[in-house]
């Protein structure tokens, strides 16, 4: 072992043992996803007509695409494994390798615990060396354990170990990813926030590049497409795996090649001297200011996703078009355009919304953050009650999600209006406006934690995920409605034809009012810092 | 009405899940006094401190500051006070100076003269960022942000434990200032001497109670003179009871005394024959140590 890496093995040890069960809800999340996929196929898809009428139902929502990639083979538990599975496990994966990655490389640095390791017996090189092996052999083990279980359960050896290759080559490359941002940004949070929005920008192109049938090179230029192209079950193709390999080896040694360079604690860009007068004078200020870099982020993001959205909708007719079983629903009777168009415009806003509640969880999120770390304390020790401290950032919470949601409709909507959709600007602007209490609903949950338990952080992010998951894989399994229920979004009301029923809004907004209430009383009576 | 009191608390307890961290804690500290709130890492000193500013909640007792209650009447309190906290945690991006401003604002706003002065003399660049400061000019951030406004009552929480000696002595010369102006301070520490040197009263805590209160001298006269003598003959300590602590190493002798008691034991010692005495004054010093001591063993969180 060369000098540079020396105390790699026993920093590696200890990291793996402390670090070790953080990775694995990441592990045991894919494993699950994989698993469920090959057990409940057989069980709600018995017969080659419910398999058609998956199908269909896939197929005339075409803004499924737009999370899951194409549906390629629905007729098999392994198609169905792979297109379900595919895009989100290994989403799934590069999260875990992101955040391990940063806790060992910037996080350590900014808590300090870097210092006292690197003034130990240990190579320049050892603790990059150490972070990225923990995502290395992470990514291995989501890929080991989501590619080899399922095969108990019945699915086919050669599509799952595939479909799990692919878990571990995201997970690679997001290692990869992530050792370069921790080099870049300046702390933990800029260097996650950088690693995932590259991540999250992938993933939207990749998903809209299928959906729209671009040309193939704007899948081929997205390292997430080479995992898609793989095509489990269908195709079993390994050599695209091997240029994720080949990518994330460059990027490593980009990354080794970044950290020779930086001093300890500081990014690659120096922090410049500031003022020396204050202009942030009241908790919301301060909010805004603690919170700026990613505002400005995420709402980059949102114009982005509201063009690549947009420019998926005003396509929809065509595809709808394409799809032999939407035209022979269609021609039955049992639905309408308008019918269609409304829905998938609701899935969409819907799916726009649930994005645009991430950014107001992380706000919340922030707040505890701030608490832990000692910045909170002597603000409450001034004239600021607690509810007003709270009440700025729960404000910005909401707000930005409202503002995020209505920039990315916005441009969808400008979009759409200057298509043959048949939909116009202010259509879709008030469907956006139906969205906004559901978006509320689920932001509202982490203020209920972060207020009233914080020490269950997790939990702020449970909103979010059950309408992820209940929104978009909810319908294809044909689960009850009050099961369906339990997301606000399926309270939001199609606004486009008809005559809305809005008293969904009111339901779910009532339970917005009560998680606040829960939130704030928490916030006022706990102790602090605890 | 007798004595003003900015602070009275009375059997205060709180505790961390099952560790119980004050066990029944008195404090009371009167008007225009710098009142040393003194013990050893992990005695409870923070926990009192956060208890007061209304940060947490008591379990039991009674406390009262400034005539309000701490959890209740915050913000009226908190116009009326300023904190250096213990471990003073900047926010990265922001410079000094911001945070000088934001957390002078929000108490009510500051006074523009003495925050330069105070910029001055403590020879701080307001422009560095949060993450630049070194531990010590982090606190100095703090002891501006906190000492640059008019307030009744300081509450210092360790605060000079990242100064340097130069930086240390202009923060005595600020607390004294304060002082002048009528402002009530208390200031916890485990430094002796800061303490000695600008305090009126003591309090010394110890796992979660107090266990010595009083004025400096009220507590010299609570220790014992050391005395140590090289006589030609050695009694026995049965012979001189007035002696405590015999210890002997030769023809030396090492004792401690009550300070009230030391011409008596001067007289019974002549007769053995002095050939050098020296005596020391009663020191805090020791008594700190006899203190801390006994509580060795428990160590407890902050």
């Amino acid at each position: 072992m060369s000098l540079a890496l020396t105390g790699t093995a026993p920093l590696l040890r200890t990291t793996v043992r402390f670090d070790g069960r953080l990775y694995a809800p990441w592990i045991v999340l894919v494993t699950a996803l994989t698993s469920t996929s090959v057990l409940v196929y057989p069980w709600v898809f018995p017969t080659e007509a419910d398999r058609a009428g998956l199908a269909a139902a896939i197929g005339s929502n075409p803004a499924l695409g737009l999370v899951f990639g194409p549906a390629r083979d629905l007729s098999t538990v392994d198609g169905f494994n792979a297109w379900r599975t595919l895009a989100l496990g290994g989403f799934l994966a590069a999260l875990g390798a992101i955040f391990a990655v940063t806790r060992a490389t910037r996080g350590q640095e900014d808590s300090g615990q870097a210092e006292l390791l690197a003034s130990g017996v240990l190579g320049r090189e050892s603790r990059l060396m150490t972070a990225v092996a923990v995502g290395l052999v992470g990514s291995l083990a989501v890929g080991l354990a989501a590619g080899l279980v399922p095969i108990l359960f019945g699915g086919s050896a050669a599509a799952t170990v595939l479909l799990g290759a692919t878990f571990t080559a995201t997970g690679w490359l997001f290692t990869a990813v992530a050792a370069v941002t921790a080099q870049l940004g300046s702390d933990a949070r800029t260097a996650n926030s950088m690693a995932v929005g590259t991540l999250g920008a992938l993933f939207i192109l990749r998903g809209f590049a299928y959906s729209i049938e671009a040309p193939a090179w704007t899948i081929w230029i997205n390292p997430l497409g080479w995992m898609t192209e793989t095509q489990p079950s269908t195709g079993d193709y390994w050599w695209p795996l091997l240029m994720a390999v080949g990518l994330a080896a460059i990027l490593l040694g980009v990354a080794f090649s970044l950290q020779a360079r930086r001093d300890f604690g500081l990014g690659a860009v120096a922090p410049r001297p500031g003022p020396s007068r204050g202009s942030v004078r009241s908790t919301w200020r301060l909010a805004l200011r603690v919170n700026g870099g990613p505002l400005i982020a995420w709402a980059v993001a949102f114009v982005t996703l509201g063009l690549v959205y947009g420019r998926f909708a005003t396509s929809a007719d065509d595809i709808l078009a394409d799809n032999p079983a939407v035209t022979s629903i269609l021609a039955a009777g049992a639905t309408t355009p308008d019918a269609l168009r409304g829905e998938l415009l609701v899935t969409i806003l819907s799916l726009i919304g649930i994005v645009a509640a991430v950014p107001g969880v992380q706000t919340m999120l922030k707040v505890r953050f701030e608490e832990m770390s000692d910045r909170v304390e002597p603000l409450l020790a001034t004239a600021v009650a607690r509810p007003r401290y709270y009440a700025s950032n729960v404000a910005l919470a909401l707000l930005e999600s409202t503002v995020y949601l209505l920039i990315a409709s916005t441009i969808m909507g400008l979009l759409i209006a200057d298509s043959d959709l048949g939909l116009t600007f202010d259509q879709v602007l008030v469907q956006a406006i139906a969205v906004i209490p559901a978006v509320w609903t689920i932001t509202a949950i982490s203020v209920t934690v972060v207020g009233a338990r914080p020490q269950a952080r997790l939990a702020a992010w449970v909103g979010v995920l059950a309408s992820f998951v209940l929104t978009l894989l909810g319908p294809s399994f044909g689960l009850d409605d009050w099961v369906l229920a339990i997301s606000p979004f399926w309270h939001v009301p199609v606004t486009t034809f008809g005559s809305p029923d809005l008293s969904g809004l009111v339901w779910i907004s009532l339970f917005t009012v009560g998680f606040l209430v829960l939130g704030f009383a928490g916030f006022r009576h706990r102790d602090l810092a605890r | 009405m007798a004595v003003d009191r900015v602070i009275e608390v009375e059997g205060l307890t709180k505790s961390y899940g099952r560790f119980p961290a004050l066990r029944g804690l008195d404090l009371s500290v009167e008007r225009g006094q710098v009142h040393g709130f003194v013990g050893p890492n992990g005695a409870g000193k923070s926990t009192t401190i956060r208890v007061l500013l209304g940060l947490l909640k008591a379990d039991a007792g009674t406390v009262r500051l400034l005539g309000g209650d701490p959890w209740r009447d915050v913000v009226a309190l908190h116009r009326r006070l300023a904190y250096v906290p213990g471990e003073v945690s900047l926010w990265p991006g922001m410079t000094g100076g911001e945070a000088i401003d934001l957390l002078g604002t929000l108490r009510g706003g500051l006074d523009e003269s003495r925050r330069a002065d105070l910029v001055e003399r403590f020879e701080l660049d307001p422009s560095k960022r949060g993450r630049q400061y070194s531990k010590g000019n982090k606190q100095k951030v703090a002891i501006v942000a906190a000492l640059a406004s008019d307030v009744e009552l300081l509450v210092l929480d360790e605060p000079t434990s990242g100064l340097d000696p130069l930086m240390e002595n202009v923060f005595q010369q600020v607390i004294g200032e304060a002082k002048q102006r009528g402002t009530t301070v208390l200031l916890s520490s485990h430094i002796l001497s800061e303490v000695e040197s600008l305090a009126d009263r003591l309090s010394i805590i110890r796992d979660g109670v107090i266990v010595q209160s009083g004025t400096i001298s009220d507590l010299r006269d609570r220790t014992r003179t050391t005395i140590h003598a090289a006589l030609d003959r050695l009694p026995a300590p049965a012979d001189v009871p007035v002696l405590g602590d015999v210890r002997i190493d030769g023809n030396r002798l090492t004792a401690t005394i009550d300070s009230a008691s030391i011409g008596e034991a001067m007289s019974v010692l002549t007769g053995y024959g002095i050939s050098s005495l020296t005596v020391e004054p009663p020191s805090l010093e020791s008594l700190f140590l006899r203190l801390y001591d006994e509580g060795a063993g428990d160590e407890a969180p902050r």
